[in-house]
């Protein structure tokens, strides 16, 4: 029992994994007041670079990189398209998204991409611990790198003057606008790192989490994503506990017909997406929102 | 167009020393419309400079020039005697021009240090910036707790903050733009005391925008008046009076209660003495309470958001063919009480009845169609469809009048609104205008016509005259009267004193979200109704 | 008027260049295949145009695209924004294959019944998303979303159950249900060899028209435009947002569920997991490029029906089908550009001239 509890346990957070990273860039865009669709196709693309990266260069660890720049280049163009030229945000993102899944589409039938992936890295003594040893200490690598950036991206957001003027437009940004800040290129710089953390998750996701790329791999992982953030009331802690239990239903997905349990197959498979309409429900009023959420800045309007 | 020298009474100036803003021919177009003409104007140091004139007199584009947010098309602007070009806002912030503006901008989830140090370099520093505030605060008499939360404060204290604001950067002139509009009477006075302290303490320049001439009598040592535009004339205030002021700001003589509710003097308004003046002859005529049955009564309306309390048992009896002003200081339930009586906010407890009649409170179209007609205090934000045409506008909550078998019919919508253009003397290109494009004023009658064309038993007119100038405050005035006269129920939620004293028969005074008193416009006295706007049940 | 000339030629040639930029990248992508672009424009034009058998196959693609537009409009216009059309196609046509399949009856009737019950499953899946925004204050954007992956997992959970839908004597290794009854099956117009195609192009045709007519002439209509784009003004009026607002959702639902019905009558004849063919993404594509007017959405709707119908002969030569969900991205892109773009340049340019009025004002 214990064993199979070990075991859910190291796959929730296996899985939960590219989604902390892409949370936590969906964190500061929505701290901004932005619902970033195309997280989805930041994910994807960071996910299919990745293993490009890695077959083209014969690193892994290249591929990472090659996944980052993915997303940031997406959040480029989003941030372009929505974040300098205004066109409404959800149609870039809807459009990216759309555009990545039918490229990297297009790419995987068209390319030769070689598997490939991180190796695991066990962190020695800790990783004997009972029940948790083997889940949290014994990792790819990667994955260490969410115990830096989660304490990061809190001190960026609330202890430099970029994570305040983050936080302020969120809110306000017409009075944000009216201190001399630039607010779109806030946005702007908020969405590329968005891109970054996205395409580090998907990247995550293919070359160290499964050591290949499939057709449409994040397969709508990207808004669970934003589902996460909502769940987590717009905190940090929050969004870090929604990525953990939307790994954990997923986990649940693979572990409980092999634990012996006879769910329906699709049932599962949809489980995370249930529960993460299920959370929103529960969570979406409770907390508050950014007061400008979801809303474009458009200068002189208020 | 002299321009005028210091008179006795004002803070004496070395007069070698050269002049804290001197603006030469400033001159500025919006397209073939001149907002500033040729306008020359000298602050000097230590002083505070009243500028007064109605809207759309100039003041406000003047202003957006000396902050960046507009460029001059001519003339000079020289501080402290060099010239200067102030191409954006931080242009001006590094000039040592500051401002603080009519609607704040301060965010509300951020607490009161991180507002102030909002838009600077350098890594924030909580330490310093929350002894600044400390420090700030004592210096001028602006007290304020720096780890409040801006949405936690009063009004009062977030005007504070907005001013710390502007002191933190230490600049040498200080711009207010009509700064008491959300302020009780005792808050306008502390905020004076600050300016006085501010200008003559620490020697720095003060301009003072308004169109209050009350405001302007007691808290300034020199004031422009400006008009279309134009400079027409410059005093030292104590060399001047009221009368003065308002015939300079209008331009002709003014029916006397127009001018003193338009510009503010409420005094005028109370003084017993002065009504026997036949030039003061007061529209107002007494009415006897039970003459006319109670049209909407409000009993016990309680209703609160987010656990926070709007309206705290709040009973109101309206009756029929009187105009029942409801005064009180901005942010005590007027707005929520508009919005019960346009459906739009449904009750915790308490009813609403028309003509004994209970409202089911909160469901789209019910207190509409009862008869309640309301010109909400936001045209833009909720009066009107911009994008839509003065027509459409105007069939807006009648659509199906204009309609048959489903299909709206745009001859009947035309023709009604030429019938309500002409009715109302709106002034707009054709009825198929997109409603965008009209003034202020003429949005306003649009409103007002579409609300009063449904023969409305009550009509709620929220701050019905804010914005406008005194033509179309006039206007307001006069449709307002003749929809009481006609039997309408007229509740007129102001903040201006001076609007409530001059239209209603009775005041009702709104505070925390209930009435705190009651009294008939015959009988008002100044204090008592300060007092009572402050929140004290006198 | 050459200013004014200048300006339309200026406007023209910048959608002239952007789209041929779009096109140029999709021609290197084609290039990497190894084939060439020329070769891939003239098999989409073979597969689309060439002949009336392909211009009856890019009608037929083009119709349920259209419908699914249409409805995107009707929402966007109550100011909603709503991305779950391809989870409302799916559970249309899920719907619909129930009806046909368990409803016995004259042939045209089990027709009727089996698009009604479509559009009402499209518009119940859309209530779900009204009703979660306006219970609970659930985004839109983000619930329609979700529900289009839980949709995905419905379709297969139906054609697996043999109680269900599931196919009759089949495995589970390619689920599917069983073929309906041929004469529940869409009619055609026109006859082999002529232009033959699906009476759904004149259904989705004739709502195109009629929703814009709708929209523009009735008080329904009025209501709708009013609060999409006042939502105070609109409740102040004694427009019920929540009631009008569900609504259209729902009608943007029914819209969609239609598409769906459309696809399994007159299409596969059979529910399949893969039946809609991301009609209901690319369906939500067309009303954004046609602006949401549902008549500008004919014309757009055919244009993505020719890349539609060109695509799968483009297959046949080797190039991955997925180069037409590439193209269509990148020309969205193309067309939303050069509005946003020369709006920013009026902005600037407005900037700089005040901006060099101020240095002329301050030196004079």
């Amino acid at each position: 029992m214990i064993e199979s509890l070990a075991l859910i346990l190291a796959s929730s957070l296996r899985l939960a994994t590219p989604l902390m990273f892409a949370g936590l860039g969906e964190y500061m865009a929505e701290k901004a007041g932005m619902i970033n669709i195309s997280i989805e196709g930041m994910m994807l693309a960071g996910a299919f670079s990745a293993i490009l990266g890695a077959t083209v260069t014969g690193s892994p660890v290249l591929g990472l990189v090659f996944g980052i720049l993915a997303g940031v280049m997406i959040a480029f163009v989003h941030a372009t398209f929505s974040y300098r030229l205004t066109v409404n945000t959800y149609v870039v993102g809807l459009t990216l998204n759309l555009l990545v899944l039918g490229l990297t589409s297009f790419l995987l039938d068209t390319l030769d991409l070689a598997d490939s992936q991180l190796s695991k890295f066990e962190i020695p003594f800790l990783s004997d611990l009972p029940l948790v040893g083997q889940a949290v200490f014994n990792q790819r690598w990667p994955a260490y790198l969410l115990w830096i950036l989660i304490p990061t991206v809190w001190f960026v957001m609330y202890r430099t003057r970029w994570g305040l003027d983050m936080r302020a437009i969120g809110e306000n940004p017409a009075a944000v606008d009216a201190t001399g800040i630039n607010v779109l290129k806030r946005q702007r710089q908020g969405l590329l790192l968005a891109g970054a953390f996205s395409g580090l998750g998907g990247a995550y996701l293919s070359v160290a989490e499964v050591g290949l790329f499939n057709q449409n791999m994040t397969a709508a992982r990207g808004y669970v994503v934003i589902a996460a953030v909502i769940f987590g009331g717009w905190t940090i802690k929050g969004t870090i506990a929604g990525c953990l239990l939307f790994g954990a239903a997923d986990a649940m997905r693979l572990a409980l017909p092999a634990l012996g349990f006879t769910l329906n197959a699709q049932l599962l498979i949809a489980s995370p997406y249930i529960l993460a309409l299920v959370a929103l429900v529960v969570f979406a009023r409770r907390s508050r929102a950014p007061a400008a959420y979801g809303r474009p800045f458009v200068r002189g309007l208020t | 167009m002299q321009m005028s020298t210091p008179k006795a009474g004002a803070p004496a100036h070395n007069a070698g020393a050269p002049a804290a803003v001197e603006l030469r021919g400033i001159t500025k177009r919006y397209g073939s419309i001149v907002v500033c003409d040729d306008v020359r104007l000298t602050v000097h140091r230590g002083e505070i400079h009243g500028l007064l004139g109605q809207n759309g007199a100039g003041k406000s584009t003047l202003v957006k020039i000396l902050i960046g947010l507009a460029q001059r098309d001519a003339g000079e602007i020289l501080l402290e005697g060099r010239t200067v070009d102030i191409s954006d806002p931080l242009a001006a912030a590094d000039l040592g021009i500051a401002m603080v503006h009519q609607h704040f901008s301060l965010v509300e989830e951020l607490t009161v240090w991180e507002n102030v140090t909002l838009g600077e370099a350098g890594r924030p520093d909580a330490r310093r910036t929350r002894d600044l505030v400390r420090d700030i605060g004592l210096r001028y008499g602006l007290d304020v707790d720096p780890d409040a939360r801006v949405e936690d404060l009063s009004t009062g204290e977030r005007q504070r903050v907005e001013i710390i604001k502007c002191l933190r950067r230490d600049p040498s002139l200080l711009i207010l733009d009509e700064p008491t509009s959300v302020l009780t009477l005792a808050e306008s006075r502390e905020l004076f005391t600050v300016l006085r302290h501010v200008a003559q303490g620490e020697g720095k320049t003060v301009i003072l925008i308004s169109h209050k001439l009350d405001e302007i009598l007691s808290a300034t040592d020199h004031v422009t008046i400006m008009r279309s535009g134009r400079i027409v004339a410059q005093r030292a205030t104590a060399a001047t009076d009221e009368r003065e002021l308002a015939r300079e700001m209008v331009g002709r003589e003014l029916s006397k209660w127009v001018a003193a509710s338009a510009l503010g003097d409420s005094d005028a308004l109370i003084d017993p003495s002065l009504s026997t003046d036949p030039a003061m002859l007061s529209p107002v005529e007494p009415i006897h309470e039970d003459e006319f049955p109670v049209r909407l009564r409000i009993h016990e309306a309680r209703v609160s958001r987010d656990g926070r309390p709007l309206l705290q048992g709040l009973s109101l009896d309206l009756r029929a063919g009187e105009i029942l002003g409801l005064a009180g200081v901005e942010g005590n339930g007027q707005q929520v009480l508009g919005d019960l009586l346009s459906s739009l906010v449904e009750l915790d407890s308490g009813t609403v009845e028309m003509d004994g009649v209970a409202l089911a409170t909160g469901r789209p179209g019910v207190m509409h169609m009862a008869g309640i007609g309301v010109i909400p205090e936001d045209r833009h934000a909720s009066g009107c469809v911009l994008d839509m045409s003065v027509a459409e506008n105007l069939v807006m909550s009648t659509v199906e009048s204009v309609a048959r078998r489903g299909f709206v019919s745009r001859k009947a919508i035309r023709a009604n609104a030429e019938r309500l253009i002409e009715q109302f003397e709106i002034a707009t290109p054709s009825p198929d205008t997109p409603m965008r494009q009209l003034s202020g004023g003429n949005q306003q009658k649009v409103v007002l016509a579409r609300e009063l064309s449904l023969n409305p038993r009550v009509l709620v007119a929220a701050y019905p005259t804010r914005g406008l100038d005194v033509g179309a405050i006039e206007y307001m005035t006069e449709r307002l009267h003749d929809a009481a006269a006609s039997g309408i129920a007229v509740l007129l939620i102001s903040t201006e004193l001076e609007e409530i004293l001059t239209l209603s028969h009775h005041i009702a005074v709104i505070h925390r979200g209930s009435i705190v008193g009651q009294m008939r416009r015959v009988d008002v006295d100044a204090e008592r109704l300060g007092l009572m706007m402050g929140g004290q049940v006198v | 008027m050459p200013a004014r000339w200048v300006g339309v030629m200026s406007t023209i040639g910048l959608y002239a260049l952007s789209i041929a930029v779009a096109l140029g990248l999709a021609g290197v992508l084609v290039s990497l295949t190894g084939a060439s672009p020329l070769d891939a424009v003239q098999a989409i034009f073979q597969g689309s145009l060439s002949d009336a058998s392909a211009l009856g196959l890019t009608l037929d693609k083009a119709a349920p695209l259209l419908i699914v537009a249409v409805g995107t409009c009707v929402a966007t216009s109550a100011g909603l924004f709503s991305i779950g059309q391809e989870g409302q196609v799916v559970i249309g046509a899920t719907v619909g294959a129930t009806v046909a399949i368990y409803l016995h009856g004259p042939g045209p009737l089990v027709l009727i019944v089996t698009l009604f019950g479509a559009a009402l499953g499209g518009a119940a899946w859309a209530a779900v998303a009204a009703l979660l925004f306006y219970w609970r204050g659930v985004p839109v954007v983000i619930s329609t979303l979700l529900l289009i992956y839980i949709a995905y997992q419905v379709v297969f959970y139906a054609v697996t159950q043999p109680w269900f839908l599931m196919e009759t004597g089949r495995n589970v290794a390619a689920p599917q249900s069983d073929q309906i009854r041929p004469d529940a099956w869409l009619p055609r117009i026109g006859e082999y060899p002529g232009l033959n195609f699906s009476l759904m192009v004149v259904i989705a045709v004739v709502l195109a028209i009629g929703t814009k007519v709708v929209l523009d002439r009735t008080t329904w209509g009025f209501r709708l435009r009013m609060l999409g784009l006042n939502r105070n003004a609109a409740r102040r009026a004694g427009v019920s947002a929540v009631l009008l607002g569900s609504g259209a959702l729902m009608i943007s639902g029914a819209f969609a569920g239609l598409a769906g019905g459309a696809l399994l009558t007159g299409g596969n004849h059979r529910l399949q997991p893969g039946i809609s063919e991301n009609v209901g993404w690319d369906g939500l594509l067309v009303a954004l490029v046609a602006r949401n007017n549902p008549v500008v959405a004919i014309p757009v709707a055919f244009f993505f029906g020719v890349l539609r119908a060109g695509g799968g002969f483009l297959a046949s030569t080797g190039v991955p089908r997925y180069i037409v969900d590439v193209v269509t991205a990148i020309l969205v892109l193309a067309v939303v550009f050069p509005p946003a773009y020369q709006y920013l340049r009026r902005e600037a340019r407005a900037r700089r001239l005040a901006r060099s009025l101020a240095k002329a004002g301050g030196s004079a």
